[in-house]
């Protein structure tokens, strides 16, 4: 433990974590052979927060010496002590925890520049062979590496350390009118590129699939807009996790008002539906996020949020467990050197049930298979909505026409009570950032789903 | 707290550019661009209704891109001295160049000149002091089913010398406020949508926080929105969007006129430079000299005004140095943001008037518009119009329709605009939308 950061000083403070933060991001954009991005970056910092007399006071700095986190820690603790000018304020009994340890993946020898350029072109090359009639193709590499060590005044020390890679490729069509259809394909997993299989002959089926689903979209019909039956594929579903009740059930934002503060113990979902934000395993594997302990030091645990259909808690962080007189979960984690811990989701998940996806399809007369998502948003009131760049019609328990671009949305509350089916498998993801004032890597997993909800169309 | 000498930061951080660009020369480097940047930002936060955190942070950067027989890499840094292994990390970033295809329209900018000094250089704490007591008081004296989940009020200083071997020497100091209020409003068990506003300014003093950003409207009308119904029809209407969502609506514009659109070809506007793209009523230009922007393109150029829309019609593409040696269209350097769309002759209530049916949009949330401009979002914080009045709030409401289609579809532009300091924007009417 010797890079470990220095244990802060107790004095005034209850509270203090002392933290050393390195981020390193990887990204490459190569659009139609040509690389217009070819970018890394490294940032670094120490930080310090306290918690004094009922008000926080954080600080960070660029630079790790000795020097700098002497000095943010000073400004750390007079920044606590500037907050009195709001006048007196008792101070909580922040939740308690410790964990030492240090935790970090072990993959493999990262990809060179030369080798992360030679997969991409690779991949260009061979989307242009296999699909001449493409209008575009754009392939994106990313990975990010987190490294923490954090050490707080109740005598935790830990570091976390978090890679995460992706690749996206996304293909672009032009439809009978000359406008531009795109798809995107993605891969993404625990550790660096080295880790992800970025092989051809791994990709081909799937990019295969993506370039036939690109051709039925280019006829795609707008959908009708209202309340369908909608069978959500395994990749929708875990972002209807982490945006349908994710963001509700966590600690800060039931602080902040949002309706599941008041739904602890009740039914909110159908009892198909059971939902957890895994800490760092499920089933003995170990997660594409694993946190160990959090970045406030506090030992991280998984947060069932449904239980067969019944709310059973939120996640928190030091402060939130305090002000709801819950148990912490360890769910406090800060983006970049300059952040200060926030609640975030880590591998959030519905788990899967027992039918068929074939079957959930064909149960169904008249409705929508939607496959896959764009971006997603959450709301105080359990509003979600996620956007849908591939569906289809259902008709007749058969798959129709494809669909344009649309957006699906409900009551989250409304939506899970409706669920009649769920799936016997389940898809994990890691590629995409989860936006809360600092962006954050989280994963995402559940089955297919059906369910009730609102489409936008026409 | 944040008392330095300005004079002593911008000599740091021209030494410091100074000396990355003479490395990268020394590793081979044909062309290089070296950029050091510091952020100096002290907030007061609160959260839940109360004060809560005090938070000074000092973050800097150093970022360098060269190039080596046509090919380019480039790396950022978080020390603005590049840290102990500098020459190491250079001479890693010759490796990525190298490594890099080649493509002859990379290039660095040459001969650009810009020193720009704006804004408010110190922190004065106690006025973020009084911001944020202001903001408190107000919520719990006029909007007291507010709980006002996170807000700030901060002050930031960015310093920034940029260099490149073709003998550009661009330089800023700006120092600018902010104010930002996120919150539900609640009444018993029943909750609005969340709801934020925020902005950008030179100073924080002199006008009431409320009359700024928008922040006292928003306040006031998420309250309101405790009670919402969904809209209990599909038909089609006319929206009227508030500055927020018109925000988005400008975003997917710039975004087509912008380089991954325009070097993939999926941009509806690439061929239409001098067309008309809009309603008459619509006219976007740059305002690079609003609090927070510093007049400088992240590929070294000094940023001229821009006339985006005239009219209706598209006056220019912005492709980056390299966007446009890539596609052949003129170069149109621009800063990462500062825009305004000019207020209309139509007063705000009018604009509202004009609607039969429809709905006045406070928020769209949804996923990206595809490349042809389709959309569906649901609309927050947004209010039922029915023969010109604003009726009740709206919740599970969709909207879906054709952004490009949209931006020709406006019939009205308000007088009254928003200015969150890097965006001024009115309310639009625009019909053609449909509602389920």
């Amino acid at each position: 433990m010797s890079a470990i950061a220095t244990a802060p000083e107790t004095t005034r403070a209850t509270y203090a974590e002392s933290r050393r933060h390195e981020l390193r991001k990887t990204r490459l954009v190569m659009i139609d052979g040509s690389l217009s991005v070819n970018a890394s970056s490294v940032e670094g910092g120490a930080s310090e927060r306290v918690y004094a007399d009922g008000y926080w006071g954080f600080a960070s700095a660029p630079t790790t010496d000795d020097a700098s986190v002497a000095r943010v820690r000073r400004q750390a603790r007079e920044n606590a002590r500037a907050m009195a000018r709001f006048g007196a304020r008792a101070a909580l009994r922040l939740a308690g925890g410790t964990h030492r340890g240090e935790h970090a993946f072990a993959g493999r020898k990262p990809l060179t520049p030369a080798e992360c350029l030679e997969r991409m072109g690779s991949l260009n090359a061979w989307c242009r062979s296999r699909y001449p009639k493409l209008k575009s193709v754009q392939v994106m590499l990313q990975q990010e590496h987190h490294r923490k060590w954090l050490a707080t005044t109740d005598g935790s020390e830990v570091l976390n350390s978090i890679q995460r890679a992706a690749c996206y490729v996304t293909l672009v069509a032009e439809n009978d009118a000359g406008a531009p259809v795109e798809l995107l394909e993605r891969v993404s997993g625990k550790g660096s590129l080295a880790d992800l299989d970025l092989s051809i002959e791994s990709l081909a089926p799937r990019l295969d699939r993506t370039h036939e689903h690109l051709q039925a979209k280019r006829h795609a019909v707008p959908a009708r807009g209202g309340r369908h039956t909608l069978v959500m594929g395994p990749n929708l579903a875990g972002i209807l996790a982490h945006e349908a009740m994710g963001h509700p059930c966590e600690g800060d934002i039931v602080l902040g008002g949002a309706v599941t503060g008041d739904l602890l113990g009740t039914r909110i979902a159908s009892d198909l539906v059971t939902m957890i934000d895994y800490a760092h395993h499920r089933d003995g594997e170990e997660l594409m996020i694993p946190v160990y302990a959090d970045d406030e030091g506090m030992p991280a645990r998984d947060a069932v949020l449904i239980e067969h259909g019944i709310l059973k808690e939120f996640m928190q962080s030091r402060e939130t467990a305090a002000r709801l007189g819950m148990a912490p979960t360890g769910s406090a984690r800060a983006y970049a050197p300059g952040d200060e811990p926030l609640v975030r989701m880590r591998n959030t998940a519905i788990l899967p049930g027992t039918s068929r996806l074939d079957d959930m399809i064909a149960g169904v007369d008249d409705g929508y298979l939607l496959l896959d998502t764009s971006n997603g948003q959450a709301d105080s009131t359990t509003e979600f909505m996620f956007g849908i760049n591939l569906g289809y019609e259902i008709k007749g328990g058969k798959r129709g026409r494809a669909i344009r671009d649309t957006t699906v949305s409900g009551s989250a509350i409304k939506v899970l009570q409706s669920v009649d089916a769920v799936s016997d498998d389940m898809v994990w993801s890691c590629s995409g950032y989860c936006g809360k004032k600092q962006p954050m890597v989280v994963s995402m997993g559940g089955p297919a789903i059906r369910a009730h909800a609102h489409l936008g169309g026409e | 707290m944040s008392m330095h000498d300005p004079g002593d930061s911008a000599r740091r951080l021209r030494a410091s550019a100074e000396r990355a660009l003479e490395l990268m020369r020394a590793h081979g480097f044909e062309h290089a661009q070296a950029s050091a940047a510091r952020v100096v930002r002290h907030e007061l936060n609160f959260n839940f209704n109360e004060p809560s955190l005090m938070r000074s942070t000092d973050v800097e950067r150093l970022a360098l891109s060269g190039l080596v027989d046509g090919r380019k890499a480039s790396t950022e840094l978080g020390e603005v001295e590049g840290g102990a292994d500098l020459a190491e990390r250079i001479a890693a970033l010759h490796a990525d160049a190298r490594a890099a295809p080649q493509d002859a329209a990379h290039a660095v900018s040459a001969g650009e000149r810009a020193r720009i000094v704006q804004g408010p250089p110190e922190a004065d704490l106690r006025l973020l002091a009084d911001t944020v007591a202001e903001v408190l008081d107000v919520r719990a004296r006029e909007a007291p089913k507010m709980m006002l989940e996170e807000g700030l009020a901060a002050h930031a200083l960015l310093e920034a010398q940029t260099l490149t071997s073709g003998g550009s020497d661009l330089a800023c100091r700006v120092g600018w406020y902010e104010a930002s209020v996120m919150g539900t409003a609640r009444d018993g068990q029943r909750a609005s949508s969340f709801n934020h506003a925020g902005g950008r300014c030179h100073d924080l003093r002199g006008v009431p926080i409320v009359e700024r950003f928008g922040i006292g409207a928003m306040l006031h009308d998420t309250q309101r929105q405790v009670d919402a119904q969904p809209i209990g029809a599909s038909f089609t209407g006319d929206v009227v969007l508030m500055p927020q969502a018109v925000a988005d609506v400008v975003g997917w514009l710039l975004g087509q006129l912008s380089d991954p659109a325009l070097i993939a070809r999926t941009s509806l506007y690439r061929e239409r430079v001098g067309s008309p793209i809009g309603a008459p009523l619509l006219s976007l230009r740059s305002r690079f000299d609003a609090p927070g922007i510093a007049a400088i393109s992240a590929d070294a150029y000094a940023t001229a005004p821009v006339e985006v829309l005239s009219g209706g019609r598209l006056c220019t593409l912005l492709p980056s140095l390299y966007g446009s040696r890539k596609t052949g269209l003129p170069h149109v350097p621009t800063p990462g943001g500062g825009w305004e769309l000019d207020a209309g002759p139509t007063p705000r209530s009018e604009v509202i008037g004009g609607v039969p049916r429809g709905s006045l949009v406070g928020r769209l949330s949804m996923g990206h518009p595809a490349s042809n401009g389709d959309f569906s979002g649901v609309i927050k914080n947004s209010f039922a119009i029915e023969h010109g009045e604003i009726a009740g709030a709206l919740s599970e409401t969709m909207i879906s329709g054709n952004v490009a289609q949209m931006l020709k579809d406006v019939t009205a532009v308000s007088c009254e605009r928003i200015d969150t300091g890097t965006l001024c924007l009115p309310w639009l009417r625009i019909g053609g939308v449909h509602f389920s």
